[in-house]
């Protein structure tokens, strides 16, 4: 038998500082530890701040999905006010958080894992006439000829792999890894539309946006998403469609426990009905959500065990460990090695994320035109809602939810009052409770807010994405829902562990949030 | 010249660059001369660039994509030579320190872009490949030819430094001073970095060899000569005492706590996203996210004392 450990550290194309080490016995993974290597202290910095200062400083913990904290963070504060937006202020907001997203899928799949599966080096081969893969051609030649040290950075150095060997889907995917720049900039431009600037959309503020919608603003967002639109199903769509066909086996990779949870997302103008549901998906069967069965525990996490167990939201503080005492940790072979915590549903370890939302809207009923899309998308692929969660079926959900987006901002676009104040004002409530729960890109996010007599943060807790994903193991020594999704993995070089490397980008992790 | 394989020229495509620039009216910014001397750089000297991540939330590298004028991908493959970017190499896991390492060798000029804060009290809140983000820094910084401060956290303090955090965040500035390592640097904060700030500071850079003139904070004058308030579009209605009482009224935003008379920016001339939009502009306050107060604790006032007008509960 061989043994070996297999580490990638950093882990590039995320949001943030991330660690994955794994020991590989006989060419599989048997053991995984993810670690998230950054901490701020957000939750607890917070405390004493107006509590509308936690909109504009929780979406700082993440520069990728800004949107969903400020979303997360004005839900709670309403939910504490006991209001909601008029219609215009949940119609723009929606506008602003669906553009977000939008651009959070076609980042993840374009810029930060396409070029996992695509053969960079193919441009070196093309015969037609494009001028932007003609100018990247030549741009490689020169360089892999040159003396030069790092020829053709950031595209090399890159592990070696199974590239897809498709020549036209190569130079395809290429030229849409290049278009989808300014694509990116488009849906940044239509969030700034009614959000004032992306990253980091100010306007977004508990009561509804503070933008007053003019004809011109909703002409504009209408040109940017006619564009969008074009770009998800004449691009997008078959993208993922043939990256999915050409590496058909990862329909079987990462998929990890399958157990899975999400919250309601993209409500209707009134604010009633949601277009994906919240549930948790256990051994296959749906269940609603009972929010009393989440909670975190912090036993394998950088913090002091005087506050131990499972703590609810705003249930109470930890404590970040010293140095001397973070070395111990990382010496020890059952140490502490995470910032990240570990949230549990009824003890149990879920996964979030694309997978989860559209696997319990489908399973919840909720959405017909969501299981007719999947239905379509399963006989094509003759997979079942079992293989969503894994590495290709996360990305086909990422499309999913971005072809149900896009039509219902278009339609809510229509339904936009001009010169209409969308903003509803009311008093910072004082002594109060609030929870606000989204869907971020990348999974169930929630803030919780607690104000005291001034009407100030008493305490605030974020369970984010990407905590939920990236959490090390429990007390019961459970590995997270990552670290699961890569045990039992074949490797073929151990040394160029691409396999892990798609698994981890899968999830789109964004380390930043986890830890925040 | 390889470009004559193409369609059109390079030259006849930077022109077509330029004449989208001053469509947006940002040739201000970048004159075509900018970019046709950036482009006559010989590729030997272009500039290698190496991006690290602090205590940031990656806000600033996809700003940084938002860049309009001089499209990412010829910024990556024909301005600079970027040996490292967290967010766009393809280069993963060991290959990283070993790319660092090279570079360091190597003794090649190049310019340390860092974005985030530095967690100087607390090094084990930030690691790389197993060290800490300090000894990194200590590692390039002091090699490099020039350092970019991105953003609000690594020349502000921002989120990172805000009061009730336990980490000891530094700016690149402080932890530079600290560790006594001289090396030239400008400061381009905002929350996010504006692309264009960046785009402009590397052309200028490259073109010159030197950073364009700097105020004392070491920020660019050209876009921090001015506070937000000085080219407010409110600014005659601040004159007239007209202010905004509720949220979507017309009128300066002074009452409901904006920052623009205390924070130097340029949002106000060339907006965020292509001049898009800007915060006061979607009727928000400036929340002042490029000054040394960001995060205040309280950014956003609604005047309860106020008679009841606009922003009704309809």
């Amino acid at each position: 038998m061989t043994s070996r450990t297999v580490t990638i550290d950093p882990v590039t194309r995320i949001e943030g500082h991330m660690r994955v080490k794994t020991r590989v016995e006989n060419g599989v993974v048997v053991d995984a530890h993810c670690s998230a290597d950054m901490f701020r202290g957000i939750e607890k910095a917070l405390e004493g701040y107006d509590a509308r200062a936690a909109q504009q400083v929780t979406q700082r913990v993440c520069g990728i999905c800004p949107y969903g904290h400020a979303e997360a963070a004005s839900l709670a504060l309403e939910n504490a006010m006991g209001i909601k937006p008029n219609r215009n202020g949940q119609i723009l907001r929606n506008l602003i958080v669906g553009a977000y997203q939008l651009h959070d899928f076609l980042l993840h799949f374009y810029t930060l894992c396409l070029l996992d599966f695509i053969d960079i080096a193919a441009v070196l081969h093309y015969g037609g006439g494009d001028a932007d893969l003609l100018r990247l051609k030549a741009w490689v030649a020169q360089e892999l000829d040159s003396e030069k040290v790092f020829p053709a950075a950031p595209f090399l150095p890159r592990y070696k792999g199974n590239y897809a060997e498709d020549q036209e889907l190569n130079i395809t995917a290429i030229k849409h890894y290049m278009d989808a720049i300014p694509v990116l900039a488009d849906l940044h431009k239509m969030v700034a539309i009614f959000g004032a600037k992306a990253p980091h959309p100010t306007a977004i503020e508990a009561g509804g946006v503070t933008t007053v919608p003019t004809a011109e603003k909703i002409g504009y967002y209408r040109t940017l998403l006619q564009r969008a639109e074009r770009f998800v199903h004449d691009c997008y769509r078959n993208d993922v469609m043939a990256v999915g066909h050409q590496f058909k086996d990862y329909f079987q990779q990462g998929k990890g426990y399958g157990q899975l949870l999400s919250y309601a997302y993209f409500p209707d103008p009134d604010g009633k009905h949601h277009a994906f549901s919240s549930g948790v998906t256990l051994n296959g069967r749906y269940a609603p959500l009972d929010m009393q069965g989440i909670t975190e525990e912090h036993a394998y996490s950088y913090y002091q065990d005087a506050v131990s167990g499972a703590l609810k939201p705003l249930g109470g503080d930890v404590t970040p460990i010293g140095w001397q005492e973070f070395q111990k940790e990382r010496d020890k072979a059952d140490g502490k090695y995470s910032w990240c915590r570990a949230p549990r549903y009824q003890g149990q370890v879920m996964e979030v994320g694309p997978a989860a939302r559209i696997v319990n809207t489908y399973l919840s009923g909720a959405n017909p035109k969501l299981n007719q899309l999947a239905d379509a998308i399963n006989q094509q692929f003759g997979i079942t809602l079992s293989d969503y969660p894994s590495v290709m079926g996360r990305h086909l959900c990422r499309y999913l939810s971005a072809s149900l987006i896009i039509d219902m901002l278009k339609e809510q676009l229509e339904q936009v009052e001009p010169d209409k104040v969308a903003f509803v004002e009311a008093e910072v409530p004082k002594n109060a409770v609030g929870v606000g729960l989204t869907e971020a890109t990348r999974g169930s996010l929630g803030h919780w807010i607690e104000t005291d007599a001034k009407g100030r943060i008493r305490r605030y807790t974020l369970i984010v994405p990407t905590t939920w994903n990236m959490s090390p193991r429990d007390r019961a020594g459970q590995p997270g829902a990552l670290e699961k999704m890569l045990i039992g993995t074949p490797l073929k070089d151990p040394e160029h562990p691409m396999e892990l490397a798609r698994i981890i980008r899968s999830t789109d992790p964004c380390l930043a949030c986890s830890v925040h | 010249m390889y470009y004559l394989s193409e369609h059109i020229g390079r030259r006849e495509a930077l022109k077509r660059i330029f004449k989208a620039i001053a469509a947006v009216g940002a040739s201000q910014f970048i004159s075509f001369e900018d970019i046709l001397a950036a482009e006559a750089v010989p590729a030997r000297d272009k500039p290698h660039v190496i991006w690290l991540h602090g205590s940031s939330c990656s806000g600033c590298s996809i700003s940084f994509m938002n860049i309009e004028y001089v499209p990412v991908i010829d910024i990556l493959t024909q301005f600079t030579r970027v040996v490292f970017h967290p967010d766009l190499s393809l280069a993963t896991g060991e290959q990283v320190p070993a790319l660092i390492d090279e570079l360091v060798r190597s003794k090649r000029p190049y310019l340390f872009v860092f974005e985030g804060g530095i967690p100087e009290g607390m090094p084990h809140a930030c690691l790389m490949a197993d060290k800490p983000i300090t000894e990194w820094v200590d590692l390039l910084a002091s090699r490099a030819q020039a350092c970019i401060a991105a953003g609000t956290c690594a020349t502000m303090g921002g989120v990172p430094k805000m009061p009730g955090t336990v980490t000891g965040s530094m700016t690149l500035e402080e932890y530079l001073n600290k560790r006594n390592i001289k090396v030239d640097l400008v400061n381009l904060p905002n929350c996010p970095m504006k692309p264009e700030h960046f785009v402009y500071t590397l052309l200028h850079l490259i073109k010159t060899g030197t950073f364009p003139a700097l105020d004392n904070d070491k920020r660019p004058l050209k876009f921090f000569a001015h506070t937000v308030h000085e080219r407010c579009i409110f600014y005659s209605s601040f004159q007239e005492h007209r202010f905004a009482q509720h949220v979507g009224d017309d009128g300066c935003l002074l009452k409901l706590g904006c920052q623009g008379p205390v924070t130097k920016n340029d949002c106000l001339i060339t907006g965020h996203n292509g001049n898009t939009n800007t915060c006061i502009r979607a009727g928000h306050p400036c929340i002042g996210c490029a000054s040394r107060q960001f995060p205040r604790q309280v950014m956003f006032h609604i005047n309860r004392e106020a008679s009841s007008g606009g922003g009704s509960s309809t």
